[in-house]
């Protein structure tokens, strides 16, 4: 009980997390999730439109006080600069995961960005077009084109489909973040139902528990 | 440029994520309030102890500009209880429970967008308290034995004892690693493993060891446990040099974040 009045309290006199705070959570979650889910999940073109303006700023910042050569703010350039380089990380690695499975499923995504818009940046909408029209030129003039008419598509779905999708059966290593219910997982027994609760570290496939990831209600490790 | 790293974190992402955890820091120089990306660093202010995250901390130690805090559960006397715990018998089939978690702050609201603030809940290595001097003591937190590694290498003279630390550190390390081998190997490939406890690196270990199991299939599985010992012995090393705990292969100048 005392246990229950002093947390409440806690919650209630702690200072609000500033913005920038909560973006480096998020980014750091988006950064997480996106390198260790099979499927790409939604882009989140806000939270990377903030985060890559201020490090622009801060870059500007930066280059003010290497011009000003005040010995004294030496020590504290270093701090920036290293912190800047973990935020360009941050934002490198998750944009390159990303990529990474766009170019392996370039059809999948090209279907699918059709059907959902926030799946891909507009960025990466382009790049992913203009990509598969560079290869499939490639392809076509250096061997496609002497195939026969009826096999000369690269992404032909009659009969077996040559658009390769990613493994949403693959298994994941989540946190449940939020009580979330049961999910139902398939075994060879049949199915069974799992409870998340918030706390639990599960390994589950990724297709149990794509949308609890979505809803925040589950976060990747 | 697209990232040719297969999903999961490399030994050496974890560490960088583990760079991020608050740490206590007894400064011993004056220092003022910082404008970073992340939000504001409190202000240093000899010899009153403030938190940092990691990454700064280990940047002001390595100046010798302040010093390092353990957290209390990083100790001869809480670790040798923890140890004790994930070696009694009773306890055989679980990992030491992890610290108790704050208050949920959020509620999903319907139709929010990915990763909106709103409803974000906090989770390592932003929980407020699992590595500064505040911490639980007789838990280990998600990013324990990098994070007890990361002081050890870098601030141990900060510590009473660093020898006997990381001697239970291995202990803890090994005992750990040895448990949540045996319970996978009595798994079913279909069905979800619940690893409440367990750590971001041992995450980061075990990881190809495991979804090799589950994801190639039904029969996987069975195959394995049918083929005769030996050829089991020989893959599970080869697992173990793929995913050893090294971090050597992931050698990306570009994105080599070490301090």
């Amino acid at each position: 009980m005392d246990d229950d009045i002093s947390d409440i309290l806690a919650s209630v006199s702690a200072p609000l997390p500033s913005q920038r705070k909560l973006d480096l959570q998020a980014l750091t979650r988006a950064w997480v999730n996106e390198r260790t889910s099979p499927t790409l999940l939604p882009y989140p073109s806000q939270l990377i439109d903030r985060v890559t303006d201020r490090i622009k700023k801060q870059i500007e910042t930066i280059e003010e006080m290497t011009s000003d050569m005040d010995p004294k703010s030496n020590f504290i350039l270093v701090v920036l600069q290293t912190e800047l380089e973990r935020f360009k990380f941050l934002v490198r690695s998750f944009l390159r995961a990303r990529l990474a499975k766009i170019d392996k499923f370039p059809y999948h995504y090209r279907d699918l960005a059709l059907s959902d818009p926030n799946i891909l940046s507009h960025l990466e909408q382009q790049y992913l077009q203009s990509h598969q029209a560079l290869l499939a030129s490639h392809y076509h003039a250096s061997f496609l084109s002497i195939f026969p008419q009826g096999l000369q598509k690269l992404d032909d779905t009659t009969g077996l489909s040559m658009i390769d999708r990613p493994e949403e059966d693959s298994a994941v290593f989540c946190r449940v973040l939020r009580d979330a219910g049961g999910v139902v997982i398939q075994s060879e027994g049949g199915a069974g139902e799992v409870e998340l609760t918030r706390g639990d570290v599960w390994v589950l496939r990724w297709r149990a528990v794509k949308d609890a990831v979505v809803r925040g209600d589950v976060e990747l490790l | 440029m697209a990232l040719l790293l297969p999903p999961g974190l490399t030994p050496a992402e974890v560490g960088f994520l583990c760079e991020m955890e608050l740490v206590t820091v007894i400064p011993r120089q004056r220092l003022d309030e910082l404008q970073l990306l992340g939000g504001p660093t409190q202000p240093l202010n000899p010899p009153f102890p403030t938190p940092l995250p990691l990454w700064l901390a280990l940047l002001l130690k390595r100046q010798k500009r302040a010093n390092i805090s353990p957290p209390p559960w990083l100790s001869v006397e809480c670790l040798t209880s923890i140890l004790d715990f994930e070696t009694d018998v009773r306890t055989a089939e679980v990992l030491s429970p992890p610290p108790k978690l704050p208050r949920p702050t959020g509620v999903a609201l319907e139709d929010e967008p990915y990763l909106s603030h709103e409803s974000s809940e906090l989770s390592p290595p932003f929980l407020p308290e699992s590595s500064t001097s505040q911490a639980q003591s007789d838990a280990l937190p998600y990013h324990w034995l990098e994070l007890g590694h990361l002081l050890l290498t870098h601030a141990a003279d900060d510590f009473d004892d660093a020898n006997a630390i990381r001697r239970l550190l291995r202990d803890l390390q090994e005992v750990r690693m040895s448990k949540l081998r045996k319970g996978f190997r009595v798994l079913g490939p279909g069905a979800g493993v619940k690893m409440n406890g367990v750590g971001g690196m041992e995450v980061a270990e075990i990881r190809g060891f495991l979804l090799s199991g589950m994801s190639a299939g039904t029969n996987m599985m069975c195959r394995r446990i049918n083929r005769p010992n030996e050829e089991n012995q020989k893959e599970r090393e080869a697992n173990e040099r793929e995913n050893g705990f090294g971090g050597d292969d992931y050698q990306d100048d570009e994105d080599d974040m070490q301090l």
